[in-house]
């Protein structure tokens, strides 16, 4: 299994090459076109109950594409659907990420996606809610993200503060506390920052360089108001 | 040696921030890795390190896996393991040195864990608390929001639906029926302490055979009701229901209820006077609304006891109810709304029991002559 990512920057695809047998999973409706090789199945990931506790916790798809090289190798080409960067990580069977409920795009069948309870500071503060993705296993993982991707490699102990909201996907090595993004409640909010997630290492974070909240509060402000 | 699936991540300043996959093995003397081939530009080769040169601790995410941290040849190295048979393997091994920090570790996590529970079970408690509360408590919430509406605001809201119902009618306005009604009403709200309300009853021509009450003290008695009834007690009896569901605001419970919950509280926050408006905005037409169960049990048996203060014979009012019940001829729509059941005749039945016996008076009009009047058939109702 190869991938490529195609258009880098805001409106990119990705392509993933499937040899004879290969399939690969991918989140509901990512899939643009492929070759006629390829069959497209749905499949509830973990299991009945866990596709149901995917959708009704994390609210992520229910049913999860399986894209099949039954006849012959060919290849499938995926997009998410909002615009941002794809991000291409390989597991090793120890790795493991956290990954905020939108950010899975595809992943290798050896990839095992499971929902998890967040703390109740960090489900409330860190602005990906109480229930997040855990990646495991082995295989190629595609993440997608709200504008550009940044990855931030952080040594043991050390520190990093990423404003909430921005978390894209994180190794289960590293830990974080919510905190206030300023020393006062107040010049908290005021400064627009609010709560911020204080990140230490090791291990990798990958953040987006767009809030989706945020943009859709901007865009609201231009939705005509019918009385 | 025959490298198998990674079980551990060894960070250090050589391997790439994501860790380098290693497999650990618990030895007699301490840890040993064994970094995968491409793991490092050297290929593959082991590393041992002392239990004597570690400190350990708990870490990750979930405060779930164990670190082992020492200094390297190249730096200080740091190990993650979270296989649980390894993290196990590494207790039995490990000196008291070790082993003690990483009980406490340990202790500390099965701490977080289990306040981590209580919080949720907290948080999922007072939820369902919640729930619970508003589903039985909303009740009560209408009940409070519905006190604090003056009547006078009520008598504004029932009005302007009264006036309009009756412009469409065929209104009688003087007569044997109208006399007869004035004096039953009169009989019971002259037995009513503290009455708020000043009641407004208007005979309507039309074969329907119902009566209806509005909020603030607006009554609609049907002739075809009248014509109906056997005896004067039987309307009386309909009469006691519908001016008790006026002095039960039940007309204006209901709205409350439909409004739903915002209204009730911006209402008991003291926001009467926008009701009316949310109301329209709502549609709620004042004369669709349909009393509930409870208000129409309770109708019934506040309305038992007013006949009885007012010494009007209350067996008029249960056989009235039993008979049109029977008798569903599809003309009798106060039955429609207010069904009568058996165990609705027996409450009234078990509550006129315990009602103190007493000698009811007539009223001074002839129900012959009333029902004559309306051109009912002498001897009964058809």
């Amino acid at each position: 299994m190869k991938s490529e990512i195609l258009y880098p920057g805001a409106f990119p695809m990705v392509r993933v090459e499937l040899a004879e047998g290969e399939h690969i999973k991918a989140e509901s409706g990512a899939m643009v076109a492929c070759s006629p090789t390829i069959d497209i199945e749905s499949k509830m990931e973990g299991g009945f109950l866990g596709a149901l506790s995917r959708k009704f916790l994390t609210g992520e798809k229910f049913f999860f594409q399986t894209l099949r090289a039954s006849r012959g190798a060919g290849e499938v080409l995926l997009a998410p659907t909002v615009p941002g960067e794809i991000v291409v990580l390989d597991l090793d069977g120890v790795s493991e990420y956290m990954v905020q409920k939108d950010g899975f795009l595809a992943g290798a069948d050896g990839v095992a996606i499971d929902s998890q309870m967040q703390s109740m500071s960090r489900g409330l503060l860190s602005g990906e809610g109480f229930f997040i993705l855990k990646m495991s296993g082995k295989g190629m993982l595609l993440l997608n993200s709200f504008g550009a991707v940044h990855k931030i490699e952080l040594k043991p102990g050390q520190e990093y503060i990423v404003d909430n909201s921005h978390l894209v996907a994180w190794s289960t090595t590293t830990t974080y506390n919510i905190e206030k993004a300023t020393s006062g409640w107040v010049a908290s909010f005021t400064s627009g920052e609010g709560f911020v997630c204080r990140f230490r290492g090791p291990g990798l974070v990958f953040i987006q360089s767009r809030n989706p909240g945020g943009f859709g509060a901007w865009v609201r402000q231009f939705i005509p108001v019918t009385e | 040696m025959i490298i198998s699936t990674p079980n551990a991540l060894c960070f250090g300043d050589e391997f790439p921030a994501s860790g380098a996959p290693c497999l650990a093995h618990v030895e007699g003397h301490g840890l040993t890795m064994t970094f995968l081939p491409d793991a490092d530009a050297c290929g593959r080769r082991s590393e041992s390190v002392p239990f004597s040169e570690l400190t350990v601790s708990a870490g990750g995410l979930d405060h779930d896996q164990l670190v082992a941290t020492w200094a390297g040849a190249t730096g200080q190295r740091t190990l993650y393991l979270k296989n649980p048979d390894l993290i196990r393997a590494f207790r039995q091994a490990a000196p008291d040195r070790l082993t003690i920090p990483l009980e406490r570790a340990a202790e500390q996590v099965r701490q977080v864990r289990q306040r981590r529970r209580i919080v949720w079970m907290l948080v999922g408690g007072t939820l369902l608390a919640s729930v619970l509360g508003l589903w039985f408590g909303s009740d009560l919430l209408v009940e409070l929001a519905v006190d604090r509406i003056p009547v006078e605001w009520e008598q504004k809201l029932g009005e302007s639906a009264y006036h309009d119902f009756l412009a469409r009618q065929e209104v009688m306005k003087e007569g044997p029926a109208v006399a007869a009604v004035t004096e039953m009403t009169h009989r019971m709200t002259d037995t009513i302490a503290g009455n708020p309300y000043t009641f407004d009853i208007t005979v309507v021509k039309s074969d329907v055979v119902n009566a209806f009450a509005l909020p603030g003290g607006y009554i609609v008695v049907f002739t075809g009701l009248m014509k109906k009834a056997e005896n004067s007690e039987e309307v009386a009896g309909v009469l006691a229901h519908e001016l008790n569901h006026v002095l039960q605001r039940h007309g204006l419970e209901r709205i409350v209820k439909q409004l739903g919950f915002v209204a009730v509280v911006s209402i008991v926050l003291g926001n009467q006077q926008g009701l009316g408006g949310v109301m329209k905005q709502l549609g709620i037409e004042l004369m669709t609304l349909k009393f509930g169960r409870a208000q129409e049990t309770e109708a019934d048996l506040t309305g038992l006891q007013l006949l009885h203060r007012a010494k009007i014979d209350p067996n008029g009012m249960i056989t009235f109810f039993q008979r049109l019940a029977e008798k569903d001829d599809g003309r009798v729509e106060w039955f429609s709304t207010h069904p009568m059941s058996s165990a609705r005749a027996e409450r009234l039945n078990a509550e006129l029991t315990d009602l103190p016996k007493q000698t009811s008076e007539p009223f001074t009009f002839d129900w012959t002559n009333v029902r004559a009047s309306l051109g009912a058939q002498a001897g009964g109702s058809p």
